[in-house]
């Protein structure tokens, strides 16, 4: 793990020295370090694939929209030929060359100069053509937007500046596996049911981010109001009220390069359904009784077809529920009881980095693209009222890691160490069939420990 | 149909002929709803603001997007929006606050002022209810924070009276921001 040790900060820290990899803890500094935050803009951001959106908010050549990609604005922009991802940074002079949010255009024009390019990022030239305002030296082809290498999975848009880097495929690693799951299982895929909310947090994007990687500990306090009043409360069949325990048994999943995920056993859901032990249960029975978020009865078949005997296994009895893309995005697959039934909600989070102190949380929500619109209306409800700027779970999170930022400055605080110390002992679960490594029973801490040792292996890394 | 499904009931269109004018009695008491709902709200008095609710309250708070000056109608987004509530989903959100121990976003909660000016009041095709147009200012004070997060905003209400007293049967929020500059909407606007 530790390839260079000799990387240090400028008053002598070796990074390496910031996490403890025996006793599983990290130093607070990493939380606001000016430092750390342009090295991690160049050593993680720069590096790895990450999360811009999806494709289904472009579905027009010409269309376009203005992302972050870690600390650098990107165009998203669709043409005959697909998705690409540029820097939305004139070559000229270094304008932006879109200030929009969003918009439909096949020639960007940069209002400063009048440098013009193509969706893809190619130079089409600048005004006055005779008169060669871009001068001699460098060729059109060289004078084009820096282009990022694009992925699309699953209708999920990701990109990296790491032109010669790994796969996307490499990247998931064995969380592919599980994320087919979510992202793949029906025939015509999923859709965004807007543009996504946007709002600013005063906190370092690795407080979300860390928690993004699966913390079920924080449920259990942070968001008590969940079996308090809201739709996790108990019926009194079993035992009523107030604890969120029941919901915190399961498996969970952490992979290579830290993509990590919850999957939350559904027994109980099937068996207050069904009344019948879910053993008993086929899985077909079970995804009829307890259909996925936004599945309907029509759509089970796709589900059979497409996902594997295994992956069905695992759908059925603990499927990923939430659960991150390293470096900053985090899904939510969430069954809500409500009075009409059991309601899935789906959200797509990026926590962008905004300085050191600062992050822009993008929420998306999201649907299959053949839910009924009356479900798609009725999930959407739900996921603004739970998630996202007003969501009555995620405004207690958005308190929270400001403090800890603030906390992180201290010149004693600063020193104090993030624990993670809580494992998981016992293995995978018996007859569990997908990959990665795979905790069993109550959360533990494993899946924000394996954040952290490949945030580290990032930061350490020769190159 | 989706897009239907997914958006709010469109607003009645505010008409200049139908504009009370400043001052006379009706314009007063809904101005004297207005001030008495911001003290509430500032004072957490938010059980009894939920009885100014009518059961099929409609309250949504667009999206924005920067888009051109030719575009400007298409700056406000009303499928994912930041609040898209109904009665229930409301008092929910309020007992949330007045009904647990862990509503951590609002507990401690903020010190607010909802400072509300520019009211136009306009009758609709409805005898008893009236579209209220007004601009709303918010100040938010968290924790020793040395800052205010300020939400200003433009609100679409319909008032309707019931049995003599004025309810709230609709609000759009829309609010300035592209990128929301406070860490959540936990407070009512």
């Amino acid at each position: 793990m530790q390839k260079n040790s000799q990387r240090t900060l400028a008053d002598g820290t070796r990074i390496s020295d910031l996490i403890n990899l025996e006793t599983r803890e990290v130093a607070m500094r990493t939380l606001s370090d000016p430092e750390l935050y342009e090295l991690e803009m160049e050593r993680i951001f720069a590096k790895t694939w990450v999360f811009l959106g999806h494709e289904t908010e472009i579905p027009k050549s010409g269309d376009f929209m203005v992302r972050d990609l870690g600390s650098d604005s990107v165009l998203v922009t669709r043409d005959k030929d697909g998705i690409n991802v540029s820097l939305n940074v004139c070559p000229h002079r270094g304008m932006k060359i879109s200030t929009l949010d969003c918009g439909n255009t096949q020639a960007h024009v940069c209002i400063y100069h009048g440098w013009a390019f193509k969706p893809n990022g190619d130079f089409i030239g600048a005004p006055v053509e005779k008169e060669s305002m871009h001068g001699k030296l460098l060729t059109k082809e060289q004078l084009g937007l820096k282009k990022a290498r694009v992925t699309i999975y699953g209708g999920l848009i990701f990109a990296t500046w790491n032109i010669d880097g790994p796969s996307f495929d490499e990247f998931l690693g064995d969380a592919k596996w599980y994320f087919d799951t979510l992202w793949c299982r029906t025939d015509k895929g999923m859709e965004v049911l807007g543009p996504p909310q946007r709002f600013t947090i005063r906190a370092n994007w690795k407080t979300a981010c860390e928690q993004s990687a699966s913390d079920g500990f924080h449920v259990l306090t942070l968001h008590r109001w969940l079996s308090e009043v809201g739709p996790y409360r108990k019926p009194g069949s079993e035992g009523g009220g107030g604890d969120l325990t029941p919901e915190m048994y399961g498996s969970e999943v952490y992979t290579a390069h830290a993509h990590t995920m919850r999957c939350i056993e559904l027994d109980r859901k099937i068996r207050r359904l069904t009344g019948k032990d879910p053993s008993e249960l086929s899985v077909k029975e079970k995804l009829e009784a307890l259909p996925p978020p936004g599945v309907t009865q029509e759509m089970i078949p796709e589900l059979l077809r497409n996902l594997s005997e295994d992956q069905l296994k695992v759908i059925t009895w603990r499927p990923p529920q939430v659960g991150n893309f390293f470096p900053n995005g985090l899904f939510e697959f969430v069954y809500i009881p409500t009075p009409d039934g059991v309601i899935g909600v789906m959200a797509l989070h990026a926590y962008v980095p905004k300085g050191p102190d600062k992050l822009e949380f993008v929420n998306w929500i999201l649907a299959e693209k053949d839910t009924p619109p009356e479900l798609k209306a009725t999930m959407l409800r739900l996921g603004v009222q739970l998630l996202g700027t007003s969501g009555m779970v995620e405004q207690d999170d958005s308190d929270t890691w400001p403090h800890q930022t603030i906390a992180a400055k201290g010149a004693v605080s600063k020193h104090i160490t993030l624990k993670y110390q809580a494992m998981y002992e016992t293995g995978k679960p018996e007859g569990w069939p997908g990959p990665g490594d795979v905790g069993d029973g109550f959360t533990k801490d494993d899946t924000q420990w394996r954040w952290w040792q490949y945030w580290h292996e990032l930061m350490t890394a020769e190159s | 149909m989706l897009q239907n499904l997914l958006e709010p009931t469109p607003l009645p269109p505010s008409v200049r002929a139908n504009r009370l004018a400043i001052g006379s009695p009706e314009y007063n008491e809904i101005l004297d709803f207005l001030y008495d709902e911001a003290e509430m709200l500032d004072n957490l008095r938010l059980a009894e603001w939920g009885e100014l609710l009518t059961q099929d309250l409609e309250y949504n708070a667009p999206l924005r997007h920067t888009r051109s000056t030719a575009q400007f109608d298409q700056t406000y987004i009303r499928t994912v929006q930041h609040l898209h509530e109904s009665y229930g989903s409301m008092l929910m959100r309020i007992k949330r606050i007045t009904d647990t121990k862990s509503a951590w976003g609002e507990d401690p909660p903020s010190r607010v002022k909802r400072m509300v000016s520019n009211v136009r009041v306009y009758k609709t095709d409805k005898a008893d209810e009236y579209k209220v147009e007004s601009y709303l200012l918010v100040t938010r004070s968290r924790f020793d924070f040395d800052y205010f997060d300020l939400i200003p905003c433009v609100r679409y209400d319909i008032l309707r009276r019931i049995e003599g007293s004025l309810k709230l049967a609709r609000r759009e929020i829309l609010l300035d921001q592209v990128v929301i500059g406070t860490p959540n909407l936990g407070i009512i606007l």
